[in-house]
């Protein structure tokens, strides 16, 4: 079991609705407007007058199977356009109840 | 949930209210009526006293002092003016415009009855009179006619008035100059004396003659009857035959004996022609309230119609209908904002290149626009010009916020988001900055709701008009224009290649737009960007040089190449002239020279379609009377000619001609020819000098020099001075010694000669309905001279009779002229109208040139009234107004940016717009008006908004961190798209107005030339001047933010590495 964390522009918000459908993700958490600044580039999104955009993120813990699949697409999508960004973080799950 | 997000989630509701409100819109439209302007109640009062038997000046002490004085206290007083003539009184309250008519003419009461009893016993109560739109003639048509003239009049009663009052709305009808019927038995004196007969005598027996009586019932066996006589006249001829007396020689004296009975029309004294055919002119005026267009519309139907029922000699002719200027005004208005909707909806297309997107833009203009009725329904106003120019400012501006929402949407979807989701997050990224620059319009337009005076009444529709429009198109911005985004707008579409990788579209395609239109745009990005570069490298001189294109501009005004003027004035195609022979010159000899003057009048201008003249005076007070003051030596004419782009000659030079030709007459004492504008409030437009002093000679003198002095100015034309002169009067004083001897009195004696002169009223003729006066007098020959009056036979108490001269002396004298007033002082006003001059400069030159000669005595002085007056007062609110716009827009701003500095920047660039109108008006030779004024005061709002744009774009690109000029440069660079597309659309608006050449184009020409100027202007050096200023200014400020910072942390002991530019 894997955790994976993606973050995205919150304009992107259906189209990672739409990758987690199509990959049979069912269980994720949805964190809708979060703050973020890329370390490489690309516009902070803070919400202010200076960056008014906003992201929005997402945990889900998958199958160690399915990661690289999910990373694929997020992949994708991020290819799809730059400039609107996606990111994804994978890490291990220790324990779960 | 947020109104975007709402309207993009559930597109049908948010279309639907749309399509609601529009249906909404279409139904108050159609049920608004057309007017020329506001409804706005004339705010005069007149109160009317008559105190019989006092001459002018007593008329002036005893009871218009003390009229005047009681009325002073009225609320809202603005002038407060007066006339004391013989017998009658007459002060008249001038409100401040936009007062409450009804509460002011309850106030004139009670301050009247206060008064009442402080006045002479004899005198009449006071009669109130409120002077409303109703009491105004809106269209005027002369009907003449050859074989029929004599029977007109009854054509007239009998069948066109009746007819024309079931039109709804009609107000008061009245004939001018319609030929009466009327019996006159004239008697020679000679043989009335040689008979011992009295005129009175003669007059008993026509009267005792001409009667219907009943007489009791005579009862038979089984009926019962009414008994009556009846010996009415039926026809004039038996009033000849009647016996008068007997002579001691039994002979019978008969009325045919000693008078000529003539069944005849009314003597002349009021004579109606028009193009030199006998003419009876129709009066028509409508109810308050009711729409002029829509009552002169049935009127002129039902003319037609009747028409073909009348004789084939009668012709009705229209001499002017009010509303054919209104209508061809408001026709000529729509068209220019019609054009100005498709010059808006082009220059978005040209700039964005997509029709969807113009389509999404363009459809805000006419929701935008169709509230703006819904507003004019629920405050019961009409379409009228201010109405309609309000709209044509506005659709400049109600795309601006569309556009920018549209842009931020534009911008997400082309990095590939999904319209749907790109709507609600790039809506949400820019709304409210969309509704604080509404803000400033607001903050703009406001403040006009607040004017007073008639200015007030003009402009506080216009500020309504705008501000709801403004806020609308916010709306819609905000929640139809992300919908259609949502739905119109295409996302990029993607290539996948067989493995599923994006493939990358072909750059080099590029379409025919893209080509042409945005390579241009982007050379001039290039060339802007290049040379704001210079400029921030050379911020001094760019200063020095803008300022001294300041300052250059002003020159015009400096040489004074720009005039003022109270309004334009307008070319309606119709002349006013009026005439003053010398006091006292019988009508007869007054109507030739009307005559004389027509044929000449059609001979200089052969463009003239119709000429109505009257002279005389009728003494039949209609209401109509109340605005032709026609006198025996007066005339007055009213000139149509044909519409202005029929013709060549406009109508000032044409009403030059005919002063040139008036000018030559002997016997013309003073003439006029006056250009009627359809102005409010009688849309005059004259200076007049007023000159305050008690003694009358002095002050005539005093007048007639300034009139002299006024003449030789070189732009003054139709000085006139309202003082009358003297007029000639026969006066009559009766001995009274010698009368009561013989058993007379002044009462008698005056009646008697009333008898003889004016004429004996003895009854009707009744015939077909109608009755027509008897009168008895004398035989014109016997009473038309001073010895002839004094020869009149007067009956005594013993039945004898003595001559006029025998118990009184008669003479010629001078009646004093009506006493004016104003403010409570004797007044005479000299009024003068400019000729290829301003109101202002003629003004300015009666005020330096011939003030100073005149030599006034103590207690006399002047002051500069009219027109003038109320310009300065309407330019000193503007000013006033302007300020309090200033402000405002300071405020909102500076809130918008928290900043106190960054608005006043961008308030800089206010100047530039004041040099643009300067340079406009200097260019197209205008003047300064009221309405320019007004342009001036928006364009406050208007330029200012280009100067936020670009200040609030450094600002973000200063937060995210770009060196200074960097910053600017880039936001130069990437905000002149929108900042010319903004400029344009308001100026493209303008345009159809600014050179529209239709009916009362004159009247709202001003605007578009201002705002044009001005704000072409002002958007170029903007451009410059707004950088070049937030690169001088605010160098310092933004070191010392960093320099806090770093004190406030410093604790924190973090040493300063070498920090890139992204923090």
């Amino acid at each position: 079991m894997k955790s994976v964390f993606i973050v995205f522009n919150q304009a992107s918000t259906e189209r990672v609705e739409y990758m987690l459908d199509m990959l049979g993700i069912k269980g994720f958490t949805f964190f809708e407007q979060v703050q973020g600044r890329g370390t490489n580039g690309g516009e902070p999104r803070r919400g202010t007058h200076t960056w008014p955009e906003m992201n929005s993120a997402v945990i889900t813990i998958v199958d160690d199977d399915k990661v690289s699949e999910l990373l694929d697409s997020v992949r994708k999508l991020d290819m799809r356009n730059k400039e609107v960004g996606v990111r994804a973080f994978t890490w291990n799950v220790e324990q779960t109840v | 949930m947020a109104i975007y997000k709402s309207a993009i989630e559930k597109p049908v509701t948010t279309a639907l209210i749309f399509v609601a409100v529009i249906v909404i819109g279409i139904f108050s439209f159609l049920r608004l009526p057309i007017d020329q302007f506001p409804e706005m109640d004339p705010p005069y009062i007149t109160v009317m006293t008559t105190y019989p038997g006092a001459s002018a000046s007593e008329m002036e002490t005893n009871v218009t002092k003390i009229m005047e004085n009681a009325l002073t206290s009225v609320d809202h007083l603005k002038h407060i003016t007066s006339q004391s003539k013989d017998n009658i009184s007459v002060v008249t309250l001038e409100l401040e415009w936009g007062s409450n008519m009804d509460e002011a003419v309850n106030d004139v009461r009670s301050f009247v009855d206060m008064a009442a009893n402080n006045l002479p016993d004899n005198c009449s109560k006071p009669v109130i009179f409120k002077l409303s739109t109703s009491s105004m003639p809106i269209c005027q048509y002369s009907i003449t006619a050859d074989e029929t003239y004599a029977g007109l009049d009854k054509i007239l009663n009998d069948e066109v008035v009746p007819q024309l009052n079931h039109i709804d709305g009609i107000g008061n009808i009245s004939l001018s100059g319609s030929p009466d019927r009327y019996v006159y038995v004239n008697i020679d004196q000679q043989k009335l004396d040689a008979y011992g007969l009295s005129l009175e005598q003669v007059g008993q027996v026509v009267t005792a003659n001409n009667l219907n009586l009943s007489s009791g019932t005579v009862k038979m066996q089984q009926e019962q009857y009414q008994m009556q006589v009846r010996s009415e006249y039926l026809e004039s001829s038996e009033i000849e035959n009647l016996m008068v007396s007997m002579t001691p020689q039994g002979q019978q004296v008969f009325i045919r004996d000693i008078a000529t009975v003539k069944d005849t029309i009314k003597d002349l004294s009021l004579d109606e022609k028009t193009n030199g055919r006998e003419a009876v002119r129709l009066i028509i005026a409508k109810q308050t309230g009711a729409n002029t267009v829509q009552v002169c519309r049935d009127v002129r139907k039902e003319l037609a119609l009747i028409q073909q029922q009348l004789p084939t000699d009668v012709k009705i002719e229209k001499i002017y209908d009010s509303s054919e200027n209104i209508q061809n005004s408001i026709n000529s208005l729509e068209e220019s904002v019609l054009y100005a909707l498709l010059f808006v909806v082009l220059v978005v297309l040209f700039f964005l290149g997509k029709w969807r997107a113009t389509i999404i833009i363009g459809i805000t203009i006419p929701i935008a626009l169709i509230v703006a009725f819904i507003y004019l329904g629920v405050a019961d106003s009409s379409i009228n010009i201010i109405s309609l120019c309000s709209l044509t400012i506005a659709i400049g501006m109600v795309v601006d916020d569309a556009i920018v929402v549209l842009e931020n949407i534009t911008r997400h979807v082309e990095r590939g988001e999904d319209p749907h989701e790109a709507s609600i997050y790039a809506t949400n990224e820019v709304w409210v900055s969309v509704i604080a620059t509404t803000l400033v319009l607001v903050a703009v337009f406001v403040p006009l709701t607040m004017l007073s005076g008639m200015a007030g009444i003009m402009f506080h529709e216009l500020g309504w008009i705008v501000t709801v429009v403004c806020c609308t198109s916010t709306l819609v911005a905000i929640s139809l224009t992300p919908m259609l985004c949502s739905k119109l707008l295409k996302a990029k579409k993607v290539h996948v290649d067989e493995n599923g990788n994006l493939v990358e579209d072909d750059k080099d395609k590029k379409n025919f737009y893209e080509r042409t239109v945005v390579r241009m745009l982007d050379k001039i990005d290039e060339a802007y960007a290049k040379s704001l570069g210079w400029c921030l490298s050379h911020k001094a001189i760019t200063l020095i040089v803008l300022l001294g294109l300041f300052v250059a501009s002003l020159t015009p005004v400096f040489m004074g190449k720009i005039g003022t003027d109270f309004m334009q004035q307008q070319d309606n195609g119709r002349l006013s002239v009026t005439v003053k022979l010398q006091r006292g010159t019988r009508i007869e000899e007054t109507l030739k020279t009307a005559r004389r003057l027509e044929a000449r009048f059609v001979e200089l201008v052969p463009e003239i379609q119709l000429i109505n003249t009257s002279a005389g005076s009728n003494d039949d007070a209609t209401i109509a009377a109340l605005f032709s003051s026609t006198m025996n030596n007066k005339i007055s004419m009213t000139i149509r000619l044909p519409k202005k782009w029929e013709r060549e000659r406009d109508i000032w030079t044409i009403a030059e001609i005919l002063r040139q030709e008036m000018a030559t007459y002997p016997e013309i004492n003073e003439y006029q020819c006056n250009v009627s504008s359809g102005g409010p409030g009688g849309g005059g437009n004259t200076v007049d000098l007023e000159i305050y002093g008690y003694d009358f000679d002095k002050t005539s003198q005093l007048a007639e020099q300034c009139r002299q002095l006024i003449s030789a100015l070189p732009g003054a034309r139709d000085v006139n001075i309202s003082r009358e002169d003297d007029r000639p009067d026969i006066k009559i004083t009766v001995d009274k010694e010698k009368a009561s001897r013989l058993g007379l009195s002044s009462a008698t004696i005056s009646t008697y000669l009333r008898n003889r002169v004016a004429g004996m009223a003895c009854g009707y003729l009744k015939d077909d309905g109608s009755e027509y006066d008897i009168v008895v007098r004398l035989e014109e020959e016997d009473r038309n001279s001073i010895s002839d009056v004094m020869d009149l036979s007067i009956p005594t108490a013993t039945g004898k009779t003595v001559k006029l001269s025998e118990v009184a002396t008669v003479g010629e004298y001078w009646a004093p002229p009506t006493i004016e007033r104003k403010a409570r002082q004797r007044i005479v006003t000299i009024k003068a109208t400019p000729y290829n001059t301003t109101l202002g400069e003629l003004a300015q030159a009666i005020q330096t040139e011939v003030v100073p000669q005149l030599d006034l005595p103590v207690g006399y002085s002047t002051h500069i009234g009219g027109n003038y007056e109320t310009q300065q007062d309407t330019f000193s609110d503007m000013i006033l107004l302007a300020a309090l716009i200033i402000l405002l827009v300071y405020i909102v701003m500076a809130s918008q940016f928290e900043s106190l500095m960054k608005p006043a920047i961008i308030m800089f660039t206010v100047p530039f717009a004041l040099s643009g109108v300067i340079i406009a008006l200097w260019l197209t030779g205008r003047s300064l008006d009221m309405i320019g004024a007004l342009g001036l005061v928006l364009l406050v709002g208007i330029v200012v908004k280009n100067g936020i744009v670009l200040v609030d774009y450094i600002n973000l690109m200063r937060e995210r961190g770009y060196e200074l000029n960097e910053a600017i440069q880039l936001s130069g660079r990437s905000r002149i798209r929108p900042v010319l597309m903004t400029a344009f659309t308001t100026v493209l608006g303008m345009v159809p107005m600014a050179v529209s050449s239709g009916e009362g184009a004159e009247m709202w020409q001003p605007l578009g030339i201002v705002v044009i100027g001005g704000l072409t202007v002002s958007t170029f050096l903007t451009l410059y001047i707004v950088p070049v200023l937030y690169g001088v200014m605010s160098k310092r400020g933004e070191r010392d933010k960093q320099k806090k910072l770093r004190e406030k942390f410093i604790f924190m002991n973090i040493r300063l590495k070498d920090k890139d530019n992204h923090e």
